[in-house]
């Protein structure tokens, strides 16, 4: 007999589920988004059935024997406190909506344990504070077990940032902020005034477009002071200063219908007032005098600002976890639930891998392999060989290999490979399959031994979630993966962590000359990541994809410009 | 804080909502109701923040609400400082 541990993210939106064994380690995380094939999956169960039955059969859980305790990532259904949503920032509309979402998920979860009879009736759900969930999952892919631990989002249980002292991987809180003022609200205000839609998860189209702008400093200062940093916690600024930069950025602002380059300064000034205001409550931790920092919370998806940490601020190392949002929390919520069972023991750390998702059935792709009229067909013992070459003969690639990714990143599990080096490479991904705008880089991945060569600021970046400056004589050579500015969102790779793309990039090396691949999401604009072989070859009857790797069976297009190998 | 003071606690909690609410300190007393006084429900909430923060210890945000008077909300607190 197992007693197993589902951690289920119940904030209404990114709702995930992971489960823990009684060892505290984690054997499975993914996001109802994957499942469902519905982006980010609004009001969506975390334990939806037919998902959790699946994941209960990834790890072998036997419903005769074993149990299971399920943990929800918040401590309180938001909608209970009598406190009138704030329409400061965001309509109150919206805030109205994310409460019943949360409200109905913090309610409900666990329910589907008695569909799929695990419980007689309702079970007992732990509750834990949703910050401490971000903690707690942040700690177990960190690669140290002591330093501070800052959580930014857009919303806790009482405030929108909260600060924890880690010591061996266990998180205790120093202090949290209360009240309206939030950083992600502010990000989410920032990404409509650009002409974008929070709700569709827009924000990475600020951080794209922001490349392309020149902050303006008025515009800059008064974006900053619709919040005030007191003690390091991020307060709500005066309706004068909000009135006042609501004002300021009428000026910048665009429609959704307008040309993105209309809202360039006015992403490039809001990214430099977010980076400005997180810089202050950094600086509010140097007296604590740590060296080692942990950022997480859905603000830590802000890669641009993350580049710009190491070396200030007294940190030398800073760790962001593969899934800082609110789905990484599902991880947060196993592992207190776990902890609970185990007072004494430390949260476990440095799991560095983040491939705790769904894996493919033989049979699926046996099944497509056999499908007539589409393909060419190739098996291949040196699958990283054969994508090397196909990749630098110019093929854009989709690949599907083992345990897909927990978080928003594909890490070469559920990717679209491609070759760097073509200048016409990141148009012709857009054009052919992904169907995104121009101003929206694609991102490097390189081992970890050799980014020092190719960047400055050089720092391990396992999961996408650090944009560094590539080094100026470099970027001739990889200009599909260089953004407007310079950087790169970079995918930092190593022997034990990723052996796959570890083989892949010295194969590719030995191809180009060049140790660096374009790493995009496996999904076309609008759709998450893909989940089943079938939703993967959706994508290549589709689009202009040219093949996909399913494990080491490739299968491309006869039309494909590369030939089967002989 | 094993030994309460309830007097500094008090003059905290009525600065607090004296400054939220415009009200004089002078006017606040044990049955003095909150609401009436004009203290709003963001206000309440910050406030237990600002407890949280000043005495390190964690406040549940509902509390302001589970109490009508100064009095009782004093009490309250002090109550959850002695078992610290």
């Amino acid at each position: 007999m197992s007693k197993w541990y589902l951690g289920l993210s119940t904030s209404g939106h990114d709702p995930a589920l992971a489960l823990a064994d009684e060892s505290g380690r984690v054997a499975f995380a993914e996001a109802t988004e994957r499942y469902l094939q519905d982006k980010r999956a609004w009001g969506a169960a975390p334990d939806h059935v037919g998902h959790l039955e699946s994941a209960l059969a990834a790890i072998g859980f036997d419903p005769a024997a074993d149990e299971l305790v399920v943990a929800s990532s918040w401590a309180r259904v938001k909608a209970n406190l009598p406190v009138r949503v704030s329409n400061a920032l965001l309509p109150a509309s919206d805030g109205l909506w994310l409460r019943g979402l949360q409200a109905h998920a913090v309610e409900a979860a666990g329910a589907s344990l008695l569909r799929l009879g695990l419980a007689a009736e309702q079970p007992e759900v732990l509750r834990f504070d949703h910050h401490e969930c971000h903690a707690a999952a942040a700690c177990y892919s960190a690669p140290f077990a002591d330093g501070l631990c800052l959580v930014i989002d857009g919303e806790g249980e009482v405030g929108a940032a909260s600060l924890y002292r880690v010591r061996t991987g266990r998180a205790e809180r120093l202090w949290r902020s209360w009240g309206p003022g939030s950083l992600g609200t502010f990000y989410a205000w920032l990404t409509g005034q650009c002409g974008f839609d929070w709700r569709a998860g827009e924000e990475w189209k600020v951080m794209g477009l922001a490349a392309f702008g020149t902050p303006d400093p008025m515009l800059v200062e008064a974006l900053q002071a619709m919040l005030t940093i007191d003690k390091g916690r991020p307060q709500l600024g005066s309706a004068d200063a909000i009135a006042r930069a609501v004002r300021a950025a009428g000026a910048y602002r665009r429609d959704a219908g307008d040309p993105a380059e209309k809202g360039a300064d006015l992403a490039a000034s809001g990214q430099l007032a977010y980076a400005m205001l997180v810089d202050q409550m950094l600086a509010a931790c140097v007296p604590l005098g740590e060296t080692n920092l942990i950022l997480t919370g859905g603000c830590a998806l802000n890669s641009s600002y993350n580049g710009t940490i190491n070396g200030r601020f007294g940190f030398e190392r800073v760790h962001v976890p593969p899934a800082p949002a609110d789905d990484g929390n599902a991880i947060g919520a196993a592992l207190l639930a776990w902890r609970q069972d185990h007072p004494a023991a430390a949260i476990p750390v440095a799991r560095t891998s983040p491939f705790l998702g769904t894996a493919i059935p033989r049979r699926a792709i046996d099944l497509a392999a056999q499908a007539q009229g589409l393909a060419s067909v190739t098996q291949s013992a040196q699958p990283a060989a054969l994508l090397a070459k196909r990749l630098a003969a110019g093929s854009i690639i989709g690949v599907m290999r083992g345990a897909a990714e927990f978080g928003p990143r594909a890490l070469g599990h559920r990717s679209i490979l491609a070759d760097p080096r073509p200048r016409d490479m990141k148009e012709r991904i857009n054009n052919r399959v992904k169907g995104r705008e121009t101003y929206r880089p694609f991102a490097p991945v390189i081992a970890a031994t050799q980014t020092h060569e190719w960047f400055d600021r050089a720092q391990p970046s396992p999961y996408m979630g650090f944009t560094l400056p590539w080094q100026a004589e470099k970027r001739d050579r990889v200009p599909a993966v260089v953004h407007h500015d310079g950087t790169g969102r970079l995918q930092t790779v190593d022997q034990e962590s990723n052996p796959w793309m570890a083989e892949l990039l010295s194969a590719f090396e030995r191809e180009t000359g060049v140790p660096i691949v374009l790493n995009t999401s496996f999904n076309v604009m609008g759709k998450p990541i893909v989940h089943t072989v079938q939703d993967a070859m959706a994508v290549l009857a589709t689009t202009g994809l040219d093949g996909v790797l399913l494990d080491d069976v490739l299968i491309e297009k006869s039309t494909s410009p590369a030939a089967p190998l002989q | 804080m094993s030994q309460v003071d309830i007097a500094e606690v008090s003059d905290f909690l009525a600065s607090e909502i004296s400054r939220r609410t415009g009200v004089p300190q002078s006017v606040l007393g044990p049955s003095t109701v909150l609401v009436d006084i004009g203290l709003q429900s963001l206000d309440a909430v910050m406030i237990c923040g600002e407890i949280e923060d000043k005495y390190a210890i964690e406040v549940e945000p509902t509390m302001m609400f589970e109490y009508r008077t100064f009095g009782e909300v004093l009490q309250a607190v002090g109550e959850l400082l002695a078992t610290v």
